[in-house]
């Protein structure tokens, strides 16, 4: 659906994008993760033919974007992070007039209409005015206007932001639904471990430049060989087992870092080619109560975070 | 063909402010008052002909009047039509949909215009209790309209050109203002630098300006100074109402005379409505660049992410 080739767009001396290259398949839910000024807004906007690219293209459904945005656009549905809507005016004649720059007759606008009022739950809002709308109404409103053209391609761009738990819940679950409806998502979000939960595939942007892009698991896969070891002591074995297990441990040199999480569990970051299992033979060897021994799950909170940890 | 859903959608938003009521109804009541105090001293009146001559007044004051108001709030009428959209950031939101930047521009265009076009319209009224002193005819206060309706375009395009061109709403209006008084100065360059010799030749030389011929005075005149709409109005009311003397009158002023001589020899009227189309086409011409400002593909945005 979306094959991104060495995208790379500068502002004089800064670049924003450099050389990015994605492919992401029909109907997925493309989680878009980077830090700020990582080069997600660009990509998307390059995407929503808003911004030309310095170098490379876009293909939608096979649609050069740069080249030919009328016909891109046909096929993508863009919402950014704002609102944008307009005072004096309701729900419904909001989606009728973009529904009508879209070209779109006037029987299948009242149509088209009603249906993303109802998928976006604001069918009992039809006939408010926006600027009464709550925020995440609002967002949901923006979601269907998105939509209003019956893209292949959604491009959303920190759609949850600023929104509470509840609207985040119903933004998620209408997502889920578009999905179902066989659409291409592509979300980008600082809310990551929603995006974990959502998402069929992630990719990861920093300085503008590809650090990551697969599954949600290959990724968490990826990044468990870094993740640290987790070792809990037993608490029968009290104080004297801790300071045996730290002293034990501070004479291995594959192990690089020591950090007591909890009173009996221990973090530790061994050095790069190092066996875990070395380790706990070592503990065990020494008679350190170990009644645990494992590797701390990442969540992509600390996945974003250990690949992205020279902007912290 | 679907109606522009820019033009229906801008309509609808303004027609449901009280603020457009208030603009339409300031605009009417101070032409009234302009119609009432000038003909406040022709009523009564026993001479028929002084209350013609009062009618023709009366007009040509109310229309100068309607330029002027015209010229003033064209600007801040459509000052807001882009620049609003990027200040609300709902210009993405329409540069991603199938409507095309020039057709945005068309339809903000024409939105305003159907604005300033209303204003004309609740204008006619006042303007024809000037009928009832006689002078003037309907057909001639229907082509003085026409012309003022001209006008308001090429304001119009002007506005929407500074519109798109900026980035806030005050700022835009400020240019717009700007724009027009350059407009003004550079159409009446021909005007204050004075006219070539086989200009001056024709009007000195009492045979030579009497074997002018119409064409041949209009081929006189400087295509510039027929975007000035000053000289377009001015052409207009000397045409239909005479009311600002013949060119003997000017004799002593030099380039005044040639201005009106010519003017005079071309046919006033016929001066009106060349100027009235040129400022139409220049006002279209404008709306191209404001069309490619519009669609921002290469400006820095604010970079988030």
């Amino acid at each position: 659906m979306l094959k991104i080739d060495h995208l790379t767009k500068r502002y004089g001396r800064f670049t924003a994008l450099d050389g990015l290259n994605l492919e992401i398949a029909d109907r997925q839910l493309h989680g878009f993760v980077g830090p700020n000024g990582a080069g997600k807004t660009t990509t998307m906007r390059i995407l929503a033919t808003l911004l030309s690219p310095t170098e490379g293209t876009a293909f939608v459904d096979g649609v050069n974007v740069v080249k030919n945005g009328a016909e891109a656009r046909k096929r993508v549905g863009y919402m950014p992070d704002f609102f944008g809507v307009y005072d004096n005016l309701k729900c419904r004649e909001y989606l009728d007039f973009y529904a009508r720059c879209c070209r779109i007759g006037a029987k299948e606008r009242a149509q088209m209409a009603d249906r993303l009022l109802d998928l976006v739950q604001l069918s009992d809002k039809r006939d408010d005015y926006v600027e009464s709308l709550s925020r995440g109404m609002k967002q949901r409103l923006c979601l269907a206007r998105s939509l209003i053209h019956d893209p292949k391609l959604l491009i959303l761009d920190e759609p949850a932001s600023g929104m509470d738990p509840r609207a985040r819940a119903e933004m998620k679950n209408i997502l889920k639904t578009l999905r179902e409806m066989g659409k291409t998502v592509l979300i980008s979000s600082h809310i990551l471990p929603e995006l974990s939960e959502m998402c069929d595939s992630l990719t990861i942007l920093d300085h503008g430049c590809l650090v990551f892009s697969g599954s949600v698991e290959a990724l968490a896969e990826k990044m468990n060989g870094n993740a640290p070891l987790e070792v809990r002591l037993s608490e029968t074995g009290g104080e004297n087992a801790l300071e045996a297990a730290v002293t034990c441990l501070k004479e291995l040199p594959d192990v690089k870092e020591i950090l007591q999480a909890e009173p009996f569990l221990l973090q530790i970051r061994l050095a790069e080619g190092s066996e875990p299992a070395e380790i706990l033979r070592n503990l065990v060897v020494r008679g350190v109560p170990v009644c645990d021994f494992h590797r701390a799950p990442m969540n992509l909170e600390k996945v974003f975070m250990e690949v992205t940890q020279d902007d912290a | 063909m679907m109606l522009n859903p820019i033009l229906s959608f801008s309509a609808t938003r303004r027609m449901r402010t009280f603020r457009t009521l208030l603009i339409a109804g300031a605009y009417a009541g101070v032409l009234l008052v302009i119609a009432l105090a000038m003909m406040g001293g022709f009523f009564g009146s026993q001479a028929s002909l002084s209350a013609m001559s009062g009618g023709m007044d009366c007009y040509a004051v109310m229309m100068a009047a309607q330029f002027v108001l015209l010229v003033l709030i064209a600007p801040a009428m459509t000052s807001g039509a882009i620049a609003g959209e990027r200040e609300r950031q709902t210009l993405e939101l329409l540069l991603v949909t199938q409507t095309g930047s020039f057709r945005i521009v068309l339809g903000k265009a024409m939105e305003s215009f159907a604005l300033l076009a209303l204003l004309i319209v609740c204008g006619l009224p006042p303007v024809c209790l000037c009928l009832l002193m006689g002078g003037i005819s309907f057909v001639q206060v229907l082509l003085g309209e026409a012309f003022l309706l001209s006008v308001a375009f090429g304001a119009v395009c002007v506005g929407i050109f500074c519109s798109a061109l900026s980035r806030g709403t005050m700022m835009s209006t400020v240019l717009s203002y700007l724009m027009l008084l350059g407009i003004g100065a550079l159409t009446a360059l021909p005007f204050l630098l004075g006219y070539p010799q086989r200009i001056t030749d024709v009007v000195y030389d009492a045979a030579a300006y009497a074997d002018l011929t119409a064409a041949g005075a209009l081929a006189m005149i400087s295509p510039l100074l027929l975007l000035n709409p000053a000289y377009g109005f001015t052409a207009l009311i000397q045409g239909q109402t005479m009311v600002l003397g013949t060119g003997l009158e000017y004799r002593s002023w030099g380039r005044v005379l040639c201005t009106w001589l010519v003017m005079e020899r071309a046919g006033c009227e016929k001066v009106a409505l060349l100027s009235a189309g040129a400022i139409v086409l220049a006002g279209l011409v404008l709306l191209v660049p404001a069309a490619l400002l519009v669609r921002p593909r290469d400006r820095k945005i604010k970079q988030k992410g």
